[in-house]
């Protein structure tokens, strides 16, 4: 399945712009998912979590199939 | 009262959704933009985002602390590029007597730095920016 991942913070600056598209097989975990962007953005992926917009998930966690889905580095808000 | 805004803060509509006749305290909290960060002159920071997740996140940590401490708690933050001396983030915290007001603004900011998906990227006066460091999140269990 095609799940469109939203990037936040630095990896903005990673050059793929605000989001890209990984072809993921059903069920895949939020580890597997890591596993996959890794190429994509190395150093820049450590500390990073995928999250719904409902909740971050744990690297167990099976993608939802629906909703957004977002890739956050640390935070830093305030 | 939650919320995530490009618009400037209002603390004083944050007071007030704090404030009750019965209530003797209300503690505000804002946070602003600096000119100077680790020696370097700052004109402005960004402020970026994930608003669904921090909308909900800011009303869980509203929660939290209205359970931590006899309180009411309002919390606003604000994305977007701010100049240096506009007000990021706005807390207000009413309860019967002062202290836990303080204590509940206090909880309230240092929650919020550590688990809502906000990140600011600072911009310098050479016109180079660096995004900040941040902390991890994790799930809560």
């Amino acid at each position: 399945m095609k799940r469109k991942i939203e990037l936040y913070g630095r990896l903005r600056d990673a050059g793929l712009g605000s989001s890209l598209v990984l072809d993921l097989p059903a069920h895949t975990s939020a580890r597997e998912a890591l596993s996959a962007l890794k190429p994509s953005f190395g150093p820049l992926l450590t500390g990073c979590v995928l999250a719904s917009d409902d909740a971050v998930l744990s690297p167990n966690d099976v993608l939802p199939r629906t909703g957004r889905l977002a890739l956050l580095p640390p935070v830093c808000g305030g | 009262m939650t919320f995530v805004t490009k618009s400037a803060l209002n603390i004083t509509s944050l007071e007030r959704a704090v404030s009750s006749p019965r209530r003797g305290a209300v503690c505000s909290f804002v946070g602003t933009v600096r000119s100077l960060h680790a020696g370097r002159r700052v004109n402005a920071v960004s402020y970026d985002c994930f608003v669904p997740l921090a909308e909900k996140e800011l009303s869980r940590i509203a929660k939290r602390a209205q359970s931590r401490f006899p309180v009411r708690v309002a919390i606003s933050h604000r994305i977007g590029r701010l100049k240096v001396g506009a007000a990021s983030v706005a807390i207000a915290a009413g309860s019967v007597h002062r202290a836990e007001a303080f204590e509940a603004c206090r909880f309230v900011i240092e929650e919020i730095k550590r688990t809502v998906p906000v990140w600011k990227k600072e911009h310098y006066a050479g016109g180079d920016g660096r995004w900040l460091p941040g902390c991890a999140l994790h799930k809560k269990l």
